[in-house]
């Protein structure tokens, strides 16, 4: 296990956004995080980086610090919009400590060759995806938390980061990815947490989910089933 | 930096050239260019005839200009989700915004060569400069920026947006300027705290005068902002906890602020003495042991009280800490006050002894004390007088360093860098 999150909770005013959240994350597993629009994803990985406060509740990472063991990429953001995609990349690697050796590779499995000199600001969606993931997968935590991975990308595009964070977990990099298509969510990844009104649903690999469903089926159906 | 550090520099060679072309021209006629009398200009000083209006541009820009930088960088990271990702460097909230204040620090000195350039001109057309003084104009105008950076960090952490923080900023500035305004009426404590606002401050460094206090609390505030850009920076840590810290460091400032002005100290950096007796008369004064008080009948508002404070009050407090002074005043016009008898009477009492004058000039005063302390006034003499350094000469080619070749420089070095990051 790398990490373990025990008994979450957070509250908006009146609104339980995660109430009593736990669950395990293992070593190199690709884990999905899945539920429908406004169950707490993004508000479960945000208290996990310690970007925003949770009320009660733990995350358990042995004796080393969260920050050493996880690292998170939030979605729809423009970080530092005047700059350039390569200046971004280099500061990932100068400031947020990550790993020199992964550039030039990133750079060629997310496209960014042609971009690289472009500010962030105006880049497309896609392509701020794309840096976005490619700041990520720089950073040297063990554990990487990506929400939607795939928002804003094109097929093409989504098939050839999946293999790339494929590839990066094959090296032992333990993904937690927030997807809410549940088709590509059962495409890359191991296990599944699923949220729903901020609660834990559910927790294991598809067979463990459909039986707490009480059938069978595909993930598609065990998330009906169980939302 | 951003394109409004940009601004700024652009901004700031017109604007202190214009402070500076303006105020040369006005010196040098009254230094006898044509044909103005000559004469009159002996004794101008160049700190309050050129450096005090040069200088007055960083002000401005200070109030106008900087917030904006400031902000777009405290909030800059905040708004486009980076602060998001840095956060997790781990990185104390402290460190960043400390080095993030450094920097807008540094490119605060760079915006600060254009006024600085006007002392090469001055010194070519053969003028005077006298550089205690300008270290003291500089020194006020740096904390001055250091107190707009952290004002608008603090105000930057706390609001989502650059507008929300750039109207509590303004607004924050704004107020200063009313609690100068209401302190001068209502005198007492309001006036004391007017003398700490950026605005007061500053003029005590064009007068070339470092007061301890001042320094002390500009720094406190200084770090106090930035103290509270730090705690609401760190998006991790609950609200209520935030609260908490922010008292607890409002507080502390608070003490050590009051704490501060209880200190004297203070030099004056001037050449022309312009906030001290001349050193004959602070010899003088320095030798009276017994307690001197004074009571002052005259009005808040009354010109007379105002001449009598800066002329004579401001200087004999620095030679002499420990003067009781008590103004009496019905009103704080004076208006309807000038026919009782009493009114507009200077009491001066130095061991039970006891002296009326109405004069508020600096003579008048330090004869009233000399008598009623039956101290023998010193002999004046004539190498305590402040001469001056009259300069009859047109402000040359400052108009073309100020309007053109600095915004070249500057812009020209933007697109350059510009080109070079990207």
């Amino acid at each position: 296990m790398l990490f373990e999150v025990r008994n979450l909770c957070k509250r908006f005013g009146r609104i339980a956004a995660l109430s009593d959240v736990s669950f395990q994350v293992r070593e190199g597993e690709v884990l999905g995080l899945i539920g429908p629009n406004g169950a707490g994803k993004s508000t479960l990985f945000e208290c996990l980086a310690g970007v925003l406060p949770c009320d009660r509740g733990s995350v358990e990472c042995g004796d080393k610090l969260v920050r050493d063991v996880l690292f998170y990429v939030p979605d729809g953001i423009a970080p530092w919009p005047s700059q350039s995609v390569r200046w971004a990349l280099e500061f990932t690697v100068g400031f947020l400590g990550g790993n020199a050796s992964f550039y030039d590779e990133l750079v060629d499995q997310l496209d960014l060759g042609e971009i690289l000199r472009q500010p962030i600001g105006t880049l497309s969606k896609g392509q701020r995806k794309r840096a976005l993931l490619a700041i990520g997968l720089l950073t040297r935590q063990p554990a990487l938390l990506i929400d939607e991975p795939f928002e804003g990308l094109d097929l093409r595009q989504a098939r050839d980061i999946a293999k790339a964070l494929r590839i990066h977990a094959a090296r032992g990099r333990t993904l937690f990815l927030s997807i809410h298509q549940i088709a590509d969510a059962a495409r890359l990844c191991d296990r599944f947490v699923l949220l729903d009104g901020g609660r834990v649903r559910g927790e294991g690999t598809v067979e463990e989910l459909a039986a707490l469903a009480d059938g069978s089926g595909d993930l598609e159906e065990v998330f009906l089933a169980l939302t | 930096m951003s394109k409004a550090w940009w601004v700024l520099l652009l901004a700031m060679g017109p604007l202190a050239g214009m402070s500076f072309i303006s105020s040369a021209r006005t010196y040098a006629e009254v230094s006898g260019l044509n044909g103005s009398a000559a004469g009159v200009g002996e004794a101008l000083d160049p700190l309050s005839g050129v450096w005090a209006p040069t200088f007055s541009a960083c002000e401005l820009a200070a109030v106008f200009l900087l917030p904006f930088v400031a902000i777009g960088l405290v909030a800059g990271d905040r708004q486009s989700g980076a602060l998001r990702l840095e956060l997790q460097q781990g990185m104390t909230a402290a460190a960043r915004i400390s080095i993030k204040a450094a920097v807008l620090l540094a490119g605060w000195m760079v915006a600060m060569l254009s006024p600085l350039s006007a002392i090469v001109l001055w010194k070519t057309y053969g003028g005077s400069a006298y550089p205690p003084e300008l270290a003291t104009l500089t020194l006020g105008h740096i904390l001055n920026a250091g107190l707009t950076i952290s004002l608008a960090a603090a105000m930057a952490s706390f609001t989502e947006h650059h507008s929300t923080a750039a109207i509590l900023t303004l607004g924050f500035t704004v107020g200063t300027w009313i609690l100068s305004f209401f302190g001068s009426i209502q005198g007492g404590w309001w006036e004391r705290a007017a003398g700490y606002t950026p605005a007061a401050m500053v003029a005590q460094f064009q007068r070339g005068l470092v007061r301890l206090d001042v320094v002390l609390i500009a720094l406190i505030l200084i770090v106090t902002g930035l103290g509270f850009g730090s705690v609401w920076m760190r998006l991790g840590v609950a609200v209520p906890r935030r609260i908490y810290e922010s008292a607890a460091l409002g507080v502390l400032a608070a003490a050590a602020i009051f704490a501060s002005t209880f200190l004297t100290p203070c030099w004056d950096t001037s050449e022309s003495r312009t906030n001290s007796f001349s050193e004959a008369d602070e010899r003088a004064l320095a030798g009276i042991h017994e307690p001197l008080s004074i009571e002052v009948h005259l009005a808040q508002e009354d010109p007379r009280r105002v001449d009598l404070e800066s002329r004579a009050l401001s200087k004999l407090r620095r030679v002499i800490p420990r003067v009781q002074l008590r103004y009496v005043a019905a009103t704080s016009i004076g208006l309807f006050e000038q026919s009782n008898p009493g009114y507009g009477e200077i009491w001066y009492d130095v061991g039970g002894r006891k002296t009326m004058s109405r004069a508020t000039t600096a003579e008048a005063v330090l004869e009233a004390i000399y008598s009623v302390a039956q101290v023998k006034p010193p002999v004046e003499s004539d190498d305590d007088v402040f001469r001056g350094h009259p300069l009859a000469v047109a402000p040359k080619g400052a108009g073309t360093l100020f309007y053109i070749v600095w915004p070249a420089i500057f812009i020209s070095g933007g697109i350059f860098l510009r080109r070079r990051l990207i």
